[in-house]
């Protein structure tokens, strides 16, 4: 295996020497590429040792294309000896800038949070020298080399992307991981700090930007379009410890934001995400994402950060990445035995003892409050020992109150600690036990500041209405910010905006100040940010009327009937704690036509189209006389049958006479 | 051009065009005979239906095996127990314990309140990593149609919800209703949905009404109800769907409550009967019991009633409730709403349909007949009046009587909503058809007489052209019940003014109706019918009041009055001209 490995750094340092020796620049970056690709197949090494044949492969397969190469190997080798040494032949395993957390977080009603945490940062760059600039090798080491060349062209300096899907029940769950911020509405959101010299250039590297993720996340995120991308005034914006390093004084930031509602959400989605990692979900706690088990939660958010701080002019980019997901814990175990849920035997039946019961009858208990699982069995697998990569060894943590026990298990030994964390070591097995003899009793859930609803209202295919509910459970009162996207085809009335209130609360008891773009056809949304207090213990409905609009035949999606995805609301609480939450999206049902109209149409028109035609073309080359002439015209006239009659008649004649005389002679 | 200018000039020349205009009478009672004979006699012959299918590939009906069974049954009567106690409870208590029940499930509930139809639980099932931007709805009245405890209904709808809850497969909200009736009490909770209630579950698909009442184990076949309000119906995939799983599941299936004899009838006359049965269902849907599916209408949601019949047979509790588990799984595979299949179809035996395109001639032919006697009276009148001094005088005294006829029918709309009087309305309307008996000093004269009997064909028939797509069986209803009009004769006649005393009152759109009512629907004795109308209005938002009363009464009052005795003074001053030369003017 270390001949292997020794043969590949060969291999790479010979092809940086011939990168070197380049003359033209632009080589260059695919060269970069090449190297990190070998970059991680290092890590795989490294990490376990189940594809060495493959780099051998590789190795050889490229040795056999390119013989010069082989020869300049020698070289490349004596070159970098040096380098192979410092890699391979310390035992203590590098330290690279990340860090990667998981946290189970059991929720009331059996219902689980896990939550993956992984933060990395890039190497320092210098302002104003593009990749192709630099003098020296461009190292990316754990930052996903995928990510910075889109940052960097695209003059990016802040990028928030959330895959969200499902829903979060706040009444039971209390408050969203991370206040919510790490978390988006149904579907797709993206919003991006965006370095330009104007709007006009900002949005032109705002979809360039959303083109390329498209790609790099396989989603339609390049649906991002001038119809659905707003300018934020207030919500999104970044945290205010942060400054926005502006790399050009002559320039702005721009805070752009769009979202795709309900777009759905796969395993096409979350390989991406586990590429961009330095494990490659290949060790660490990434290697328990799985697409099956992730997707198969009751809700899940995938969510990426990046943000670019700067000292001076070495700035560094610094990314989180977040996968959550919400468990219903003996709903996943049962199907993970069975995966269909098929009625339970007779001998499992749990009936309330207190009510009739027989074999015949049963009244269900509740949900038993007794529980023992281990983590592999939610997730399928086990965690496949630490990152090994990383300053800080993978952690796992368990937020639990006394009614629980959780071990970590490591072969067949059983761990516990205090403070129910574990550091998952060296690339052993790790399995996480939780017991509970009470699962109702939790560590205490904040409560959320406010809850909110949206729906729509009306039946028309003509006009509609929108109906926010806002209800403040605490004794504080709220101040929060409520930011709405709708498209332009939902044409909306400001001046119908009403109160619904118990309280006899008036909009500007409420409202205490609004921004609102109206939009314009095809070109932009309706963009409209409140700001609101809401009083406390209080619940209140804001609603609205709008009107539809109708679309032109090109413009309905494939699947017209299905309805409109509206996207959801959002509402930043800006006291007492700082705290995001967002409505479900809706579905806005338009007059849709009977896509086959178009075809009777024209076949009417061009029937009606050729009356009139031949009408008017008689009227015009005929003459127009009165019936008496036009019968006198005809009885005189003589038509070709009375013609043909008479021609035959003359023939007859003709042949009468000729017998005649025949007979005459 | 120079065909029809020959055909034309072929016409005149036989004079065809006087001589239809002679026949226009005769014709006008044709074509009312076509029209019935059309739906009654036409199609239900072998080739003019076509059998059902289903349209939409996506619901794959019976696809799935069905779970609900075994130990499901068991929970199912653990269920029914609790509820058969809580029969006798208040609204407020047994709300309260089946909401419990729900919580407990992981079903977010909340209690509609209304006090004047009673209040309506509901549970909004959150389908697992759903949009949440769909939903269908599950429903089970307290208190079926006929106002027996709907014991089998309500525990199959909350075992049903238990059950769907450990299926991961939703991409739906399930909402599950519990309202106190399956009339006003789920139609508000319907209305409040739309638009005032705080938890919401995105827009509804299609709802299911289970009625089951009573606790027993086993019945024997399976009822279908379909027809909407103001002439709505499911889309037919949805009925398919049903008819599909039900048949599937070995039920058999009685559409709008054939009674169970005639079920298996598909020969001609059973054909025949079911069919007519469905259109009466749907021209009087609101009037008549509502089984539940009423209270969804003019929403843009597919619904029908799944209800059980028979206290013994061989079918148990949990095949009923593998019946809406099937259908919600079908309509969970929906991407796009019901829109593949019919919206407009008359239904012949459950497997048996004709599409609009098929059966609206018939109503058509009403419409034609009126406007043919209508045009009948025109031309009759505008002989008499044409050369006449004072026209224009006729015209706008005509004018004026249909507006008053217009303004009293919306006032007799207005009064009896409010005051439910149906013996009055009745005696009213008996003493306006005495009419043409009337001893009247000043007579009609009887161009006015014809002009009068015009303006009401015409509105009569506007009204029911208007009608005859959005409201088929009510424009069918109408014009078969007021066709007798077209043999209203003008005369001075006093035997013939008995005679048309006697036909007004067979065409009065109160008494008719009535009359109707109390030959085919024994659950609207006497003058129930009015009342029943009025609350219909009121409470469903039923159009068939103001349909009958603004669009078929002004033209019975306008008719009425042109039946006063009348005078032929037009022709004491004009000379009487013949048909020809009037119709030559025409030309």
């Amino acid at each position: 295996m270390r001949a292997n490995l020794v043969c590949l750094w060969a291999f790479i340092a010979a092809r940086n020497s011939i990168a070197v020796n380049s003359i033209d620049d632009e080589l260059v970056i695919p060269n970069e590429t090449e190297s990190a690709g070998s970059a991680d197949q290092t890590c795989s090494i490294l990490k376990s040792s189940n594809s060495p044949e493959n780099n051998t492969y590789t190795v050889g397969k490229k040795e056999r294309e390119e013989p010069e190469i082989v020869e300049e190997l020698e070289i490349g080798l004596d070159g970098d000896t040096k380098i192979n040494a410092v890699l391979f032949s310390n035992e203590t395993i590098i330290k690279y800038p990340f860090g990667e957390e998981l946290t189970l977080k059991p929720l009331p009603r059996n219902f689980m949070l896990a939550s993956f945490a992984f933060e990395l940062q890039s190497n320092n760059f210098t302002v104003g020298k593009t990749e192709s600039a630099y003098d020296t090798y461009r190292h990316y080491t754990v930052f996903p080399k995928a990510l910075s060349p889109i940052l960097e062209y695209t003059q990016t300096r802040q990028l928030h992307l959330r895959f969200t899907h499902g829903r979060w029940d706040a009444e039971s769950w209390g408050q969203l991981p991370h206040n919510g911020t790490k978390s988006g509405g149904n579907g797709v959101e993206l919003w991006a700090v965006v370095e330009a010299g104007s709007q006009h250039e900002a949005f032109e590297n705002w979809i360039m930007l959303a083109n390329s993720l498209s790609g790099l996340f396989c989603s339609s995120i390049n649906f991002i379009d001038v119809e659905k991308t707003t300018y934020p005034v207030s919500s999104f914006q970044p945290a205010e410890e942060r400054t926005i390093p502006i790399f050009n004084s002559s320039n702005q930031a721009y805070l752009l934001r769009a979202a795709l509602a309900n777009e759905p959400i796969c395993t096409e989605n979350l390989t991406p995400f586990l590429k961009l990692l330095p494990t490659r979900g290949r060790s660490g706690i990434s290697s328990l994402l799985d697409g099956h088990k992730v997707f198969d939660s009751n809700w899940h958010s995938l969510s990426i950060d990046v943000e670019t701080s700067c000292n001076g002019d070495t700035c560094q980019y610094q990314m989180e990445e977040n996968i959550e997901m919400v468990f219903n814990v003996p709903n996943s175990l049962a199907r993970a035995d069975n995966p269909i849920p098929k009625p339970v035997r007779d001998s499992d039946l749990q009936c309330d003892e207190s009510k009739p019961h027989d074999s015949w009858e049963c009244f269900p208990l509740p949900q038993s409050k007794h529980t023992n699982f281990q983590l592999s069995k939610l997730f399928g697998k086990k965690i496949l020992g630490s990152n090994l990569i990383s300053e800080n060894p993978s952690k796992v943590c368990a937020q639990v109150s006394d009614s629980w026990t959780v071990y970590v298990g490591i072969d067949d030994d059983l761990f516990a600690t205090d403070d129910n964390c574990f550091t998952i070591k060296n690339d052993q097995l790790h399995d996480i036990h939780l017991k509970s003899d009470n699962t109702a009793h939790l560590k205490e859930c904040e409560d959320v500041p406010l809850f909110v609803s949206r729906s729509l209202t009306g039946y028309g295919q003509d006009s509609g209405g929108l109906r926010t509910v806002f209800s403040n459970p605490s004794n504080e009162s709220v101040q929060a910010i409520y930011f709405e996207s709708l498209p332009w085809y939902m044409r909306l009335y400001l001046s119908s905006l009403k109160i619904e209130s118990d309280a006899g609360l008036e909009i500007g008891d409420v409202i205490k100040s609004t921004f609102y773009l109206p939009a314009i056809d095809r070109e932009r949304p309706t963009h409209l940010e409140f700001n609101i207090t809401i009083p406390a213990e209080t619940t209140l409905a804001l609603t609205y009327q709008f009107d539809k609009a109708l679309l032109k035949y090109a413009e309905y999606p494939p699947d017209a009937n299905h309805g409109f995805e509206i996207e959801s609301a959002l509402v930043t609480v800006l006291t007492p704690i700082h705290y995001e939450m967002r409505t479900t999206t809706l579905l806005l049902s338009l007059s849709t036509p009977d896509f086959s109209m178009p075809y009777n149409v024209i076949i009417l028109t061009s029937t009606v189209m050729g009356l009139a035609f031949g009408t008017l073309f008689n009227l015009m080359v005929k003459k127009l006389v009165t019936i008496e002439e036009a019968d006198k015209k005809a009885s005189a006239k003589v038509g070709l049958k009375a013609k043909l009659i008479a021609k035959l008649k003359k023939l007859k004649g003709k042949g009468d006479k000729v017998n005649q005389l025949k007979k005459d002679q | 051009m120079a065909l029809i200018e020959r055909l034309q000039r072929r016409a005149s020349n036989w004079g065809l065009l006087p001589r239809l205009l002679q026949l226009l009478p005769r014709l006008a009672i044709l074509s009312g005979i076509i029209g019935l004979g059309w739906l009654a006699i036409y199609l239900p012959l072998e080739g003019e239906f076509r059998h059902t299918y289903i349209s939409e590939n996506a619901l794959m009906p019976s696809q799935a095996y069905s779970y609900f069974r075994e130990t499901e049954w068991n929970l199912l009567r653990g269920y029914r127990t609790q509820i058969k106690q809580l029969a006798d409870e208040s609204s407020d208590q047994r709300n309260a314990v089946l909401g419990s029940w729900l919580e407990e499930v992981g079903v977010k509930t909340a209690i509609y309140r209304d006090p004047v139809n009673g209040d309506s639980l509901y549970g909004v099932w959150h389908a697992p990593r759903g949009d949440g931007t769909e939903a269908m709805v599950l429903a089970a009245p307290w208190y079926n149609g006929d106002g027996d405890f709907n014991v089998g209904g309500t525990a199959l709808a909350t075992a049903l919800t238990k059950f769907f809850s450990r299926w991961p497969l939703w991409s739906k909200n399930i909402i599950v209703v519990f309202s106190e009736d399956t009339r006003a009490s789920l139609r508000s909770w319907c209305h409040a949905y739309h638009n005032n209630l705080d938890l919401t579950g995105g827009s509804i698909e299609s709802a299911i009404v289970l009625d089951y009442p009573g606790s027993n184990d086993y019945f024997k076949y399976m009822e279908i109800y379909y027809a909407g309000l103001n002439g709505e119906l499911p889309n037919l995939d949805l009925v398919n769907v049903a008819v599909h799983v039900t048949e599937h599941e070995g039920m058999r299936v009685s559409l709008n409550g054939i009674p169970e004899s005639e079920v298996d009838e598909e020969d001609y006359y059973g054909r025949m009967r079911k069919m007519l049965l469905g259109v009466r269902k749907m021209a009087l849907a609101g009037v008549q019991t509502c089984y539940g599916n009423e209270a969804f209408s003019g929403y843009r949601i597919q619904s029908v009633v799944l209800r059980a019949r028979g206290t013994d047979g061989p079918f148990d509790i949990t095949t009923f409730g593998r019946v809406p588990e099937a259908v919600i799984r079908s309509v969970n595979n929906l991407l796009e709403k019901f829109h593949q299949s019919f919206f407009f179809y008359l239904l012949l035996a459950p497997r048996y349909f004709v599409s609009i395109a098929s059966y609206l001639p018939a109503a058509i032919a009403f419409s034609a007949a009126f406007i043919l006697a209508g045009l009948d009276n025109y031309l009759k009148s505008s002989m008499k009046t044409s050369a006449g001094p004072n026209a224009s005088s006729y015209t706008l005294a005509t004018i004026f009587v249909f507006v008053a006829s217009l303004v009293a029918s919306f006032g007799v709309f207005q009064i009896f909503v409010q005051w439910v009087k149906p013996a009055i309305l009745v005696l009213s309307s008996v003493m306006a058809s005495l009419a043409p008996i009337y001893p009247l000093k000043n007579r009609v004269s009887s161009a006015h007489a014809q002009q009068l009997k015009a303006i009401a064909f015409f509105y009569l028939s506007v009204v029911l052209t208007s009608l005859l797509v959005v409201n088929f069986a009510l424009a069918f209803g109408i014009g078969l019940l007021a066709f007798p009009m077209i043999f209203l004769k003008t005369t001075t006649n006093p035997r013939l003014a008995i005679k048309n005393s006697i036909l007004l009152t067979a065409t009065n759109p109160f008494i008719c109706s009535c009359l109707f009512a109390n030959v085919f629907e024994s659950q609207l004795p006497n003058l129930e019918l009015i009342p029943r109308l009025v609350s219909a209005w009121k409470e469903l938002g039923c159009w068939t009041w103001v349909l009958i009363s603004i669009g078929w009464l002004p033209s019975w009052l306008t008719m009425a009055i042109s039946s006063l005795p009348t005078t032929d003074t037009v022709s004491t001053t004009q000379k009487p001209t013949t048909l020809d030369t009037d119709v030559k003017k025409l030309q």
